[in-house]
């Protein structure tokens, strides 16, 4: 297919998949304060803006506070990393190759997009924000739903997967990345907020059913980082990234996109918990997150750019 | 004429349905099934008929409005018939248009320029063309098809003389509203439809895509590759663009998706450049290729005109069709039919006068107020003055234009376009109306039977344009014998 | 008279850039009076050419290089004889320039991108013209007074600039020298068209033949005027010469544009530097020594 429509889809995942799990990320980092004391709200929005390397881009640190950043994070057209300006790219990215998709795909995300222009979404934010996320993560959920329901199994499909996982994959490690931290800085035990987590991610059923109602840290960590099962762990995320694009890239070619996404599954694959968090967390994501960066490159350097990014310039010599 | 909906209706000039108060043979049929029918029912038609065209997101753009606002696209309810006696004289003379100018452009841009040596027309006026493209001579086309699509803009004036007004060679659009308004017509009046043997039209993507493949040049491969390049999403005839890619089933590709390799045209995938045989391109000649022509915008892709030229790829239409369809040139078509065929031509043009000719500048100022001035290049009806409806200032102003740059416009008699029942308001009502008709050309030339009816919905209009208020109407062409 | 010339343009790039597309005009023409011995095309990186004769009968050598890199360099090698162009024999009226004569020529008397004259140039056209009795006369007394109204300064103007910015500041290069004579001979009802071409001269704006047999010069720009009767005139208005054995033409068009030496896109960072030679070497002919 056309690079240009594979990066559109790629791209469509990928801010779908954001719009999501901001939400997710707004909604634990909400519901984890509601029972903390009031001095502790500043550093976790501090922190959630940090994670998404967003405090530069939300700029005056002193006006870090709950009502600025959801809004910074939701509605903000101007801050590419809200939710607002996610689903708009998303739809345009769609737009753009609406011949390849399924109408009713276009037509989720049209109409979750005219759903996110038309409400009084500010008034909805300040009133009951949870309202909000758990729009966002109907309608998002709503999107895979019908792509993968209307959608061939071709191509074009699996760009548009390979974008979320990758996008999912990277988001899950910045939500580990601010739990920890906070729970570092808070001695005792947490229940509630292990709740949260595992809430926030849909990840609460699955966990009990594997480790009844034993609330572990640890056991939370190796869960959502290297479950198998698990659909939003970073490990599935990862490993449904590479089976998408080892079809993408074809059989019997080294791509460097392949061997590094293998390389960043398999290190996660065949690691203990107890070692990670022995050898220091905040390295082991940081150094995961590098490493999708390094496979979003390469995928995008073999399947997207071909020069058609690089400005042109005309030259005339006498 | 006894129920509601023809009570009031009064023919005004050459009437395509009533000849006096009765219904014309071909329209017989039509007018029995309507009278069958009230205002009401056919007011719910037209509804649904609204309601398909929404529902299908077929808009067009109307320029001027903004942030280029879409409308939906307008077609009225009540059929135009061509009866088959009519159609066949069109079809061979929309047929020998088209293969006179194809051949003119050919023998200009890679023959001798014979028409031109032989004094056909004058040697100056070619080369004052803005549409004459230097930069094209030399490319070929194979078959010499260099017009593979032309819209043909029809009248018919007030003794029901078809005439040709105008031609388009560059990129005509309009098709995409020809098929959508034959498949909302059979939804909304399946019962007139199924009474009438009419041929149909949905075989234009497989005809276009069988013209394109027929032009590709000798190194092509099998199957041939052809691709629909488009100027992007904000074009205003973007959806025309993507609904023939579809119905070709080939690939709409925007600029950026092209590059140029030692000559040969491939297209970005995500398996690496695919190779580009043909491309039916709707972006105008300036903005294919920036090392070529210098429009400033950068847009385009850069070495297609090379490849073109190398014979690797085929344009279609081929660069610099403009200079045909120049409406200074265009009173010289005629003679060029009889230069190239050897044919009287079938379809006469209206009567138009040529500025640059100072006998007919003083005719023409003369007579402003009756005449129909245009700009040689535009398309699409811009800068059309109707002299009998212009203010006295901007009388002034096109006299003022004429005698400064007279070779910049045309004058032609006003035609008072036919008219054509039309729902309006509740009722049916004379509404005046053109035809372009599309002929496809490749190894074969081929006229789409029928072709986009357009109606002025404004009461005594004569502007039939969609972006100036105009609708449009599906085209019935009867087979024969029937 | 016998010349090897060499065009040399060297790109290179600070950034490593991709697809370049290039068009070239830098062989010489052949003609009457100038015939065309060798010419030999390099490029690096190396390049598929495709070469085809354009519009106007110039040739245009068009490649590309579509795959990264960080330089570009285009090396034209011909060998050229020429000799002096035939003199018009008598001068003709200025009746000549009829109609017939202007429909003929009429791309050439328009005005085009570069040669758009108001009415200053206009007049100074006329004033020049007052005097003259046939066209030739004209012609010269034209490309006189633009000589005289300009100053030869390199680096001036910009390629581009419009021509009555160019007679207000009354200075210029080769180019703008040019056009402001097309510009003037239109307006006038004198067709006249623009040759690219290369200049044997120790300098481009004195135009006295070098005493060295190697030089380095620039491409170099003149007209031509349709003279009736008799066919092209050709007038090198920066040096004030007609034009002679040591002109070696490369083509014509109405401006610039038409037949500029090279012109091309490229994609990737802007940043670059340019840089053209022109080097001619005379060369003894065997059969000089015969005649």
């Amino acid at each position: 297919m056309l690079s240009r429509h594979a990066e559109d889809l790629y791209w469509a995942g990928r801010y779908i998949e954001r719009a999501e799990d901001t939400a997710r990320l707004l909604d634990v980092t909400y519901h984890g304060l509601l029972e903390s004391p009031p001095g502790e709200a500043p550093a976790a929005w501090r922190e959630l803006l940090d994670v998404l390397f967003l405090q530069d881009a939300f700029g005056d640190p002193e006006a870090i506070n709950a009502a600025t950043v959801t809004r910074f994070l939701v509605l903000d057209p101007d801050n590419p990393g809200s939710i607002v300006a996610a689903v708009a790219r998303a739809r345009e990215n769609v737009r753009g190759v609406r011949d390849r998709v399924s109408t009713e795909l276009w037509e989720a995300v049209n109409s979750f997009y005219l759903e996110m222009v038309d409400r009084d979404l500010p008034a909805e934010l300040a009133d009951r924000p949870y309202e909000v996320y758990r729009l966002v993560k109907h309608e998002c959920q709503a999107i895979a739903g019908v792509a993968n329901e209307s959608m061939p199994r071709d191509d074009g499909y699996r760009f548009l997967v390979l974008g979320r996982m990758i996008e999912r994959a990277e988001m899950t490690c910045r939500m580990l990345a601010i739990r920890y931290a906070r729970l570092r800085r808070e001695a005792g035990p947490a229940y509630h907020q292990w709740v949260a987590v595992l809430k926030s991610v849909s990840a609460y059923e699955a966990y009990l059913k594997e480790h009844r109602a034993a609330m572990d840290p640890t056991r939370v960590l190796e869960f959502l980082l290297l479950s198998p099962d698990f659909p939003r762990s970073v490990l599935f995320s990862l490993a449904t990234a590479e089976a998408h694009l080892t079809d993408l890239v074809g059989p019997g070619t080294g791509a460097a996109a392949t061997r590094l996404l293998g390389m960043a599954r398999a290190r996660l694959e065949f690691c203990e918990v107890d070692d990670v968090l022995a050898s220091g967390l905040d390295e082991f994501l940081e150094g995961v997150q590098s490493e999708i960066w390094r496979v979003d490159d390469a995928i995008d350097r073999h399947f997207f750019r071909s020069g058609a990014d690089l400005d042109l310039h005309a030259y005339e010599a006498t | 004429m006894s129920t509601d909906l023809f009570a009031e209706y009064r023919s005004v000039g050459y009437c395509e349905a009533f000849e006096e108060r009765t219904p014309r043979p071909h329209y017989a049929a039509l007018v029995r099934r309507l009278e069958a029918m009230s205002a009401d029912d056919l007011a719910q038609r037209a509804h649904l008929t609204a309601a398909i065209f929404r529902s299908l997101g077929i808009t067009f753009a109307v320029y001027g409005d903004q942030e280029g606002a879409e409308r939906t696209w307008p077609m009225d309810l009540i059929p135009r018939i061509v009866p088959p006696q009519e159609w066949d004289v069109l079809e061979r003379g929309l047929a020998q248009r088209v293969r006179a100018l194809s051949m003119f452009l050919d023998d200009l841009y890679v023959g001798e320029q014979a028409s031109v040596n032989d004094g056909v027309l004058p040697r100056w006026l070619v080369e004052s063309s803005d549409g004459y493209l230097r930069q094209a001579r030399g490319i070929g086309a194979p078959h010499g098809a260099r017009v593979v699509v032309g819209g043909i803009d029809l009248v018919r004036d007030d003794r029901g003389v078809y005439r040709v007004l105008e031609d388009n060679l560059r990129v005509p659009s309009g098709i995409s509203y020809v098929l959508e308004n034959r498949v909302a017509m059979t939804r909304v009046l399946p019962v007139a439809f199924a009474r009438h043997e009419v041929l149909p039209v949905n075989h234009y993507g497989a005809s276009l895509l069988d013209a394109l493949r027929s032009i590709a040049p000798p190194a092509a491969g099998e199957p041939v590759t052809v691709v629909v390049l488009t100027p992007g999403v904000h074009n205003s005839a973007y959806f025309e663009h993507a609904f023939l890619a579809r119905q070709m089933g080939v690939e709409l590709v925007e600029g950026r998706d092209l590059v140029v390799e030692d000559h040969v045209l491939y297209m970005r995938t995500t398996r690496g450049l695919q190779r580009v045989d043909v491309v039916y391109r709707r972006v105008g000649d300036e903005f294919l290729d920036p090392v070529v022509f210098r429009s400033g915008s950068l847009l385009g892709v850069p070495g297609i005109v090379a490849a073109a030229r190398a014979g690797t790829v085929t344009l279609a239409n081929a660069l610099g069709n403009g200079v045909a369809d120049d409406k200074a040139v265009y009173p010289y078509v005629p003679d060029l039919i009889r230069y190239y065929l050897g044919e009287e031509e079938l379809l006469p043009n209206v009567t138009t006068y040529l500025p640059w000719q100072p006998d007919q500048l003083a005719h023409v100022l003369d007579r402003l107020d009756e005449l129909v001035v245009k700009p040689v290049a535009e398309a699409g009806g811009a800068g059309i003055v109707v002299g009998s409806q212009a203010s006295a200032e901007e009388l002034d102003r096109v006299a003022a234009a004429l005698r400064a740059h007279p070779r910049g416009f045309v004058a032609q008699e006003t035609v008072q376009l036919s008219t054509h029942p039309t729902f309006v308001e509740g009722r049916l009502a004379a509404r005046h109306i053109d035809l372009r008709p599309f002929v496809i050309s490749g190894e074969r030339t081929e006229v789409v039977p029928g072709g986009l009816t357009r109606v002025a919905l404004r009461e005594g209009s004569l502007i039939v344009n969609s972006s100036q208020g105009g609708g449009s109407k599906d085209t019935w062409v009867l087979a024969g014998g029937g | 008279m016998r010349l090897e010339i060499r065009y040399v343009t060297d790109f290179s790039y600070r950034k490593p850039v991709r697809e370049s597309h290039n068009e070239l005009r830098a062989c010489p023409a052949e003609l009457r009076h100038q015939e065309l011995l060798s010419y030999r095309l390099a490029i690096d990186p190396p390049s598929r050419v495709h070469t085809f004769t354009d519009f106007w009968g110039t040739r245009v050598d068009a490649f590309g290089v579509r795959g990264r890199h960080d330089h570009l360099r285009i090396v034209a090698d011909s060998t050229v004889t020429t000799t002096t162009p035939d003199e018009p024999r008598d001068d003709p009226g200025r009746a000549s320039l009829d109609d017939e004569h202007r429909a003929e020529h009429a791309q050439y008397l328009a005005p085009s991108a570069h040669t758009q004259w108001g009415d200053a140039i206009a007049g100074a056209a006329l004033d020049l013209a007052a005097p003259a009795g046939g066209v030739v006369d004209l012609a010269q007394r034209v490309m006189a007074g633009v000589h005289d109204h300009l100053d030869y300064a390199p680096g001036a103007t910009y390629v581009g600039v419009d021509v009555t910015e160019v007679f207000v500041a009354a200075k210029g290069v080769c180019q703008d020298y040019a056009h402001l004579s097309l510009a003037m001979y239109r307006s006038l009802g004198v067709p006249a068209r623009y040759v690219s071409g290369y200049f044997y001269a120790a300098d481009q704006s004195r135009g006295d033949a070098p005493e060295a047999a190697e030089i380095e010069v620039q491409t170099h720009a003149w007209v031509e005027v349709a003279l009736p009767g008799f066919g092209w005139l050709a007038l090198d208005p920066t040096n004030r010469l007609t034009v002679g054995e040591r002109h070696v033409k490369i083509g014509h068009g109405r401006d610039y544009d038409d037949v500029l030496p090279l012109r091309g896109v490229f994609h990737g960072p802007a940043d670059h530097d340019l840089g053209v030679s022109v080097r001619m070497t005379r060369e003894q002919m065997a059969s000089q020594s015969q005649q």
